[in-house]
């Protein structure tokens, strides 16, 4: 008998957040296409949340298939940023979820060593994504049944768009 | 078919030009206490963190304030120092609050017979940068490190002699109390 859809998940990790960003960030092209635009921004959201999360724990040196859990990875991940130097905004609601902190947790991450910094102009494009699709996606959105504007689902989908083909990069 | 390369960069808004031009201004001339309040942390790599809090941010969405501070940087002090910036961040005293990041709030409690009246001192913790965004009655006057508080309280004993005992320093809890008085039960 084969098996369901949720046996056959791997573990959470930096090569399968990677490939499911893209998978999600299709899933959000083709929603968006049918009219259903808050699904699309509930879907890109997540694509921005794990190709984030890829590049922060890819900088911190986890390996591509190593499994990323709540207590080893995200939450270490969260109170460092919350800590100086790096003194990241981090509210505590739905902090595994903020994408504009996980975006400002990896340039200031980069920023602490000249090797690993980015350039001042790609820093600010990689803040800039995390700060709009922060102001117009939360993971509650499936609770609501509120129909997305025009031009948030484009600006959702630009800033999700700009991290996923920079993802080589972040 | 004409072909168009499309740009990522907006230019900026009348509102980020306005909030730069004054803060801007704040960076020529620091002051000792109000709002804003700017704090730099250099890294090791000479990159700088700048965050900004400020409840004229309020109205602005947090890519104009990140791009509002930039162009202050720019105008007070130049490129260079404006590309030194790694991140910036512009937060209202609640949002600051709501992140964990001003712990230290300076209350005032007046009794008969202090040496200034409820308005002086409601009109001494705004002029320090006290918040009215959470409630115009309620003043947040709130720094990140008690060595701020204890500075600010300075001030306003120098300004009002004989309020040594009005100004009190309240540290909310953090995790990371709860954290170590868990550690400590454990090791009891």
């Amino acid at each position: 008998m084969p098996r369901r859809l949720i046996e056959r998940c791997q573990p959470d990790s930096i090569r399968e957040f990677r490939a499911a960003a893209r998978e999600r960030f299709e899933d959000g092209l083709w929603l968006a296409a049918a009219g259903r635009r808050t699904g699309a921004i509930y879907l890109w959201g997540y694509a921005a949340e794990m190709t984030l999360k890829a590049a922060y724990f890819a900088l911190r040196g986890v390996a591509d298939t190593a499994v990323l859990t709540w207590n080893g990875h995200i939450q270490p991940a969260i109170n460092r940023g919350r800590a100086a130097p790096l003194n990241i905004a981090w509210p505590s609601q739905g902090a595994g979820h903020n994408v504009r902190a996980w975006a400002e947790l990896l340039t200031a991450e980069r920023s602490l060593a000249t090797a690993t910094a980015y350039t001042a102009p790609f820093g600010r494009d990689v803040q800039r994504s995390g700060q709009r699709i922060g102001r117009l996606w939360r993971e509650i959105l499936r609770y609501h049944k509120n129909v997305a504007y025009s031009h948030e689902v484009q600006q959702v989908r630009d800033a999700a768009e700009w991290l996923l083909t920079h993802s080589d990069a972040l | 078919m004409p072909r168009k390369r499309m740009g990522t960069e907006r230019p900026p808004s009348r509102t980020v030009t306005d909030l730069a031009e004054r803060l801007a201004g704040e960076l020529r001339n620091s002051r000792e206490g109000g709002q804003p309040l700017i704090y730099e942390t250099e890294y090791p790599s000479g990159r700088i963190r700048v965050i900004v809090i400020w409840d004229t941010w309020d109205a602005a969405a947090p890519e104009d304030r990140t791009s509002a501070i930039l162009r202050a940087y720019d105008l007070a002090e130049g490129r260079e120092s404006r590309d030194k910036i790694a991140l910036a961040s512009g937060l209202t005293v609640p949002e600051a609050c709501a992140a964990g990041m001003l712990p230290y709030q300076i209350l005032a409690a007046l009794r008969k017979g202090d040496p200034l009246t409820r308005e002086q001192a409601h009109q001494a913790m705004l002029e320090e940068g006290a918040s009215t965004l959470m409630s115009p009655d309620a003043l947040q006057l709130r720094f990140p490190a008690e060595e701020d508080a204890k500075a600010c309280v300075r001030r306003l004993i120098q300004r009002f002699p004989g309020t040594e005992d009005v100004w009190l320093i309240n540290r909310d809890a953090t995790a990371q109390d709860f954290a170590a008085a868990r550690d400590e039960a454990g090791e009891l």
